[in-house]
C-alpha cells in the first residue's frame, strides 16, 4: 500500500477543516445548553406497551363462576380496579396465566390456560377453567376458596402454545385429553369468530361423556363456524352412538381429517402426549406440523431410563441461597426442587413447571440431579456452567443451589 | 434524607448485567472493591443472552463482534475479556464481511460478497467497481490514522498532546467534525464503492449523512482488518462466564433486582433502593442504565438531579430500537440456498431514506441477516438452521400501537421481512419455519426496560461522537460517584463498545475511589 502522507482535506483548504474540529467542542456546548431543562416524568411509550403486553402482576376478581361438569368449573374473572390493574393483557389463543397460591404454609405456582378469546379480554374478562383432581392439592384449594368476589393474582400471559400463520398449516388437528381442552375453547372460537384463520378439526378424549367440558358450547360453535370447526369426540370408557369410542389413534385421526399438511395441536396430560406421539410418528409427520402444550411437572419420574431406583425412597438435604437468606429443606427424589422448595414455604420463581420457560433457572452449586432430556429446557451454556431448571430437576443426593429471589 | 437503615455496604455497586455492566463489574471485583451487580431479569446478558425454542437455541441480538482478533493477533475486546478478565471460551470466526443486496440500486441491482482482510477486501473492491482502488486505499488508510488515534487518546486518559495530534494524527483532527458522506465525496470515492463501503452502516444507525466519519472509520476499519468473531454458544456463553467470574473474584450478583432509585446526597452518591425495599450503602455505581433512565427516573431526590444534566439528555436522541425475526428452519443451509453469514439487504439504495423509513411503522426497507449456521455449523440440529431478520425501529414510531393490533402487526412486518429476503436472495425459507419468534421494541423493553425500548444508545452525530464525548468526559460528569456504561457510554453502541465501556467506567471508579482512600489514609497520617 502506498505510505506517502496522507493528507486530506475535506474543505478545500485543510485549515478549515482544523478550524471545524475547534467549534466542535463549543458546538456541543451550545447543544446542550440550549436544550430543554424539562424531567421525562412519564414512561415512555414502548416502554407502556411492554407493561400493557407483559404485566408482572394481574390483579383480578372472581365475577362469575360457571359449573361445566360435576368437576369443572370456568372461573370468569376481571381487572381488580383497586388493586392497580386497569386492563387485561392481551395474548394469543392458546396462552397460559401462572397463579400463585400459598396453601397450609407451602407457597405454589399453577399455570392455567385461559379459555376464553382476546376479544373477550378486551371486553374486560378471562375465563379460566379448572377440572378438579388434575394439578393435585391446588384444584381442591381453588374449589374451597375461590369464590364470586374472590380477589386473585396472576402473571402476564405466557406460554407458546399458539397457532402462528407464518409457521403453521391452515389445516389445523387439535388433540385435547381431559383438562387439555381448555386452550382449545380459546383457539375453536377466534377461528369462529374469524380473528384466526385457520380451520381445526379437535378430537377430545374423555372417559366418559359427562366429564366433557364445553360439549353444548362446541357443538354450537360447530354448527356456526361454516365447516371451520368440527369436533369429534372419543370415550375411553363409554360406548355411546355419536361419539368415537376408545383412544385416539392415528386410524382414527384419519377416518376424520386430511392429516396430510395439518398442523397438531396437543394439549393434555403427559400420558396421552406420549400415546399421540408413538402414532403420529407411524405417520412420519415432520416435527415442524407437531406443536405440544407443556405438561407441567412430571409425576412418575420412577418410571423414566436413567432414574436411579436406589435413591427412590431417601429424602435429602436442600442447601438454598436466596438473597442473603440461607435454608436447609428436605427434598424427596421423586418430587422436583421446585415442589420441595414450595413446600418448605420458600417463594421461588415459577411459572410454566415443565422445564420450558427458565422462570426459576438456579445455579446448582454442588449435588446430583435427575433431570429427563424431553423437559430439559435449559440454554447449552446454562448445561455447561451448571444450571438447572428445577421445576424439572429432581434430586438424587444431597444438594447445594443459588435460586433468585421471585422478581 | 435518611442516610441510617442501609442493609449492606459495599464499595460499588453495578446496576444492570448487560455487556457493560457485566465487565465493570468484573473489573471492580476483580480490583478488590466490594462489588454488587444487581439484575432486573433472571439472566445476565440484558441483549447478549440466548433463548430457546423447541431445538433451537437462538442468539437475540449479536451479529458479529468488532476489535476482537485472533488469538495471535488480539483485539481490545479479546484482550479485555481473555488477559484481563480470564475467560477461556471459545469463539469463531465468521467468514466473510457481508453480503449486501440493493436490488434498486441505480444502474441495476448491486449484490457483492465482501471478504475480511485488508488487501482482499480492495481487490473484492477493484473487482465490483474498476477504479476503486486508489480512492479506497486512501479510506482505509485514513480510517487507519483514525484508529491509531483513538488509541492515543485513550492511553492519554485525557491529557493528550496537542502537538502530537496535530503532527500524528492531523487527519484525524480534521475529518472528526465531518459525516462520513462529506469524507468519502470529498476521497472521491465512486458511487457503488460508497455504497459498499458503507453496508455497515446500520450497525450504528444513522444514514451517511449525519453519522459522523469517525465513529464509522473505527467500526469499517477493524471489521476489515481483524475481522468479526461470535461466541460459540450464544450471548448467553460468555455472559454466563462472567458472571461465574465476577462470583469467584468476591462480587455478589442478584437477579430479578431492579434498582429503582439511586440515593443522592450533596452531589455525591450515597447508596441505592431496590423495588423491594432493600437499601445499600454505597458512594460508587456504574449504571448500565443509560443517562436518561437515571436522571429522569432513578436519581433520589429528585432535586438532585442537576438541571444540565437534563440539558445533557435532552440535547442528545435516543437511538434505534429493533425488530427481529428469529427462525428455526428445518433444512439446511445448502438446501435452502444460504450461502452466507452475514447479508445486508437495502430495499431503497439511499441510507439516508432508509434511516427516515426506520423512524415511521412501515414496511422495513433495509435489514442485516444472519444465518448462524454459516459460522457455526452446529448449532442446531443437523438438517436444520437458524436465521434471524433484524430492522431498525425508533421507539416513537412505535408510540401508537395498541395492545390489542399488536400481534397481528408484529406477524406483518415479519412476513415483509421474510418476503424482502426471499426476493433479494432469490430463494424460499417460509416453508421451513419450524419455529419462529418475533422481538419488538416492546420486546426488548420488557426484557431489558430500556428506554423506549432502544437497543443503541444515543445518535453519533458529529458534535455527540466518540471524540467530543471523550473531550467532555470531565465536564459532564453530573453527580460524584457515578459513571456510565453500556451502549449510552461514552464508547457508542455496539457489542465491543459496551464491552470496553464497563472497564473504562469500573477504572474510572477505581481511580477515585482510590484517591478518596489515599486522601483519608494522609489525613490519618497527618492528625497522628
Amino acid at each position: 500500500m502506498n505510505k506517502e502522507k496522507l493528507n486530506i482535506k475535506v474543505k478545500p483548504l485543510g485549515i478549515l477543516d482544523l478550524l471545524a474540529f475547534k467549534k466542535l467542542i463549543p458546538a456541543r456546548k451550545k447543544n446542550i445548553s440550549n436544550a430543554s431543562p424539562a424531567i421525562i416524568e412519564a414512561i415512555p411509550p414502548v416502554n407502556t406497551l411492554a407493561e400493557r403486553l407483559h404485566p408482572k402482576h394481574q390483579y383480578l376478581i372472581i365475577e362469575d363462576i360457571i359449573n361445566e361438569t360435576p368437576s369443572a368449573k370456568t372461573f370468569r374473572v376481571v381487572p381488580d380496579m383497586e388493586s392497580g390493574t386497569g386492563e387485561l393483557a392481551q395474548f394469543r389463543p392458546g396462552q397460559y396465566l401462572s397463579f400463585a397460591f400459598k396453601i397450609n404454609g407451602a407457597t405454589v405456582k399453577r399455570p392455567y390456560s385461559i379459555s376464553s378469546t382476546p376479544q373477550e379480554a378486551l371486553e374486560g374478562y378471562y375465563d379460566i377453567t379448572v377440572k378438579k383432581g388434575e394439578g393435585g392439592f391446588v384444584t381442591s384449594y381453588i374449589w374451597d376458596n375461590w369464590h364470586t368476589g374472590t380477589k386473585i393474582v396472576s402473571g402476564g400471559p405466557e406460554g407458546h402454545f399458539y397457532y402462528n400463520n407464518l409457521r403453521d398449516s391452515k389445516k389445523l388437528i387439535g388433540i385435547a385429553g381431559g383438562c387439555g381442552i381448555t386452550p382449545f375453547r380459546s383457539i375453536a372460537k377466534s377461528i369462529v369468530e374469524g380473528s384466526i384463520d385457520a380451520e381445526l378439526t379437535l378430537f377430545y378424549g374423555c372417559n366418559k361423556k359427562d366429564d366433557l367440558i364445553f360439549y353444548n358450547e362446541f357443538n354450537e360453535l360447530e354448527k356456526n363456524s361454516k365447516g371451520r370447526f368440527k369436533v369429534v369426540y372419543v370415550l375411553a370408557e363409554e360406548d355411546i352412538e355419536g361419539f368415537e369410542q376408545g383412544f385416539i389413534t392415528s386410524d382414527l385421526i384419519s377416518r376424520h381429517t386430511d392429516i396430510e399438511n395439518s398442523s397438531f395441536f396437543i394439549c393434555g396430560p403427559q400420558g396421552l402426549y406420549n400415546f399421540i406421539s408413538k402414532e403420529l410418528s407411524n405417520l412420519r409427520i415432520v416435527r415442524k406440523l407437531i406443536r405440544r402444550e407443556v405438561f407441567g411437572e412430571i409425576k412418575d419420574i420412577g418410571k423414566y431410563a436413567g432414574f436411579p431406583d436406589e435413591v427412590s425412597e431417601k429424602t435429602f438435604n436442600v442447601k438454598v441461597h436466596m438473597g442473603d437468606s440461607f435454608t436447609t429443606i428436605p427434598a424427596m427424589p421423586k418430587e422436583s426442587l421446585l415442589v420441595a422448595m414450595e413446600r418448605a414455604g420458600l417463594c421461588p420463581p415459577a411459572s410454566c413447571r415443565s422445564g420450558s420457560c427458565g422462570v426459576c433457572r438456579s445455579l446448582l452449586i454442588d449435588g446430583n440431579v435427575f433431570i429427563p432430556e424431553d423437559v430439559d429446557g435449559r440454554r447449552h451454556a446454562d448445561i455447561q456452567f451448571g444450571y438447572i431448571h428445577p421445576c424439572s430437576t429432581f434430586p438424587t443426593g444431597d444438594i447445594e443451589m443459588i435460586v433468585p429471589r421471585e422478581s | 434524607m435518611v442516610t441510617s437503615n442501609y442493609q449492606k455496604e459495599f464499595d460499588a455497586v453495578v446496576i444492570g448485567a448487560g455487556n457493560g455492566g457485566l465487565t465493570a463489574a468484573a473489573t471492580l471485583a476483580g480490583k478488590g472493591m466490594k462489588t454488587l451487580l444487581l439484575e432486573q431479569h433472571n439472566l445476565p446478558g440484558g441483549f447478549a443472552t440466548s433463548f430457546v425454542r423447541g431445538r433451537f437455541e437462538f442468539e437475540p441480538s449479536l451479529h458479529e463482534i468488532s476489535d476482537f482478533g485472533p488469538p495471535e493477533d488480539k483485539g481490545n475486546v479479546r484482550q479485555l475479556l481473555e488477559d484481563k478478565i480470564g475467560l477461556d471460551l471459545q469463539w469463531i470466526r465468521v467468514p466473510e464481511a457481508y453480503r449486501l443486496i440493493i436490488p434498486n440500486e441505480k444502474g441495476g441491482r448491486l449484490d457483492v460478497v465482501m471478504p475480511f482482510g485488508k488487501e482482499e477486501y480492495l481487490s473484492k473492491m477493484e473487482e465490483y467497481v474498476p477504479g476503486s482502488r486508489h480512492s479506497v486505499t486512501e479510506f482505509i488508510r485514513l480510517c487507519e490514522e483514525v484508529v491509531n488515534a483513538f488509541s492515543y487518546l485513550a492511553e492519554s486518559k485525557g491529557n493528550a498532546d496537542k502537538n502530537v495530534l496535530t503532527d500524528k494524527y492531523s487527519n484525524f483532527l480534521k475529518t472528526a467534525p465531518y459525516s462520513l458522506q462529506e469524507v468519502l465525496d470529498a476521497l472521491k470515492i465512486p458511487y457503488l464503492a460508497q455504497k459498499i463501503l458503507t453496508a455497515y452502516w446500520c450497525y450504528i444507525g444513522l444514514g451517511t449523512n449525519r453519522m459522523n466519519f469517525t465513529i464509522f472509520a473505527a467500526m469499517f476499519y477493524r471489521y476489515i482488518t481483524r475481522a468479526a468473531y461470535i461466541p460459540k454458544y450464544r450471548s448467553h456463553g460468555y455472559t454466563v462466564a462472567l458472571d461465574k467470574k465476577i462470583r469467584e473474584l468476591g462480587g455478589e450478583i442478584q437477579y430479578n433486582t431492579k434498582v429503582e432509585k439511586i440515593l443522592v446526597d450533596d452531589g455525591k452518591v450515597v447508596g441505592i433502593e431496590t423495588t423491594r425495599g432493600d437499601r445499600i450503602k454505597t458512594n460508587y455505581i456504574v449504571s448500565n442504565a443509560s443517562p436518561h433512565l437515571v436522571y429522569n427516573q432513578l436519581i433520589y431526590p429528585k432535586n438532585e438531579v442537576p438541571e444540565i444534566a437534563l440539558k445533557t439528555c435532552n440535547a442528545r436522541k435516543v437511538g434505534f430500537s429493533a425488530f427481529v425475526v428469529y427462525l428455526g428452519l428445518n433444512k439446511s443451509p445448502e438446501e435452502l440456498g444460504i450461502n452466507e453469514y452475514s447479508y445486508f439487504v437495502y430495499s431503497t439504495p439511499d441510507t439516508n431514506d432508509i434511516y427516515k423509513q426506520f423512524n415511521k411503522l412501515e414496511r422495513p426497507t433495509g435489514q442485516a441477516t444472519v444465518c448462524l449456521n454459516n459460522s457455526i455449523p452446529d448449532c442446531s440440529p443437523e438438517g436444520t438452521s437458524i436465521v434471524y431478520l433484524t430492522t431498525l425501529y425508533s421507539g416513537d414510531s412505535w408510540s401508537n400501537v395498541e395492545s390489542k393490533d399488536y400481534f397481528k402487526l408484529k406477524n406483518k412486518i415479519a412476513e415483509e421481512m421474510i418476503d424482502e429476503f426471499e426476493k433479494a436472495v432469490g430463494i424460499n425459507i417460509r416453508d421451513s419455519i419450524e419455529e419462529i419468534e418475533v422481538a419488538t421494541p416492546a420486546t426488548f423493553a420488557n426484557y431489558t426496560g430500556a428506554f423506549n425500548g432502544s437497543v443503541y444508545g444515543y445518535e453519533p452525530v458529529a458534535w455527540d461522537s466518540v471524540l467530543p464525548r471523550m473531550m467532555c468526559m470531565n465536564d459532564e460528569k453530573y453527580i460524584k460517584g457515578l459513571e456510565f456504561a453500556g451502549g449510552f457510554a461514552f464508547r457508542c453502541h455496539g457489542y465491543s463498545s459496551s464491552l470496553q465501556s464497563g472497564e473504562t467506567a469500573a477504572l474510572l471508579t477505581y481511580r477515585d475511589y482510590m484517591e478518596v482512600k489515599n486522601n483519608e489514609q494522609r489525613k490519618i497520617e497527618h492528625q497522628s
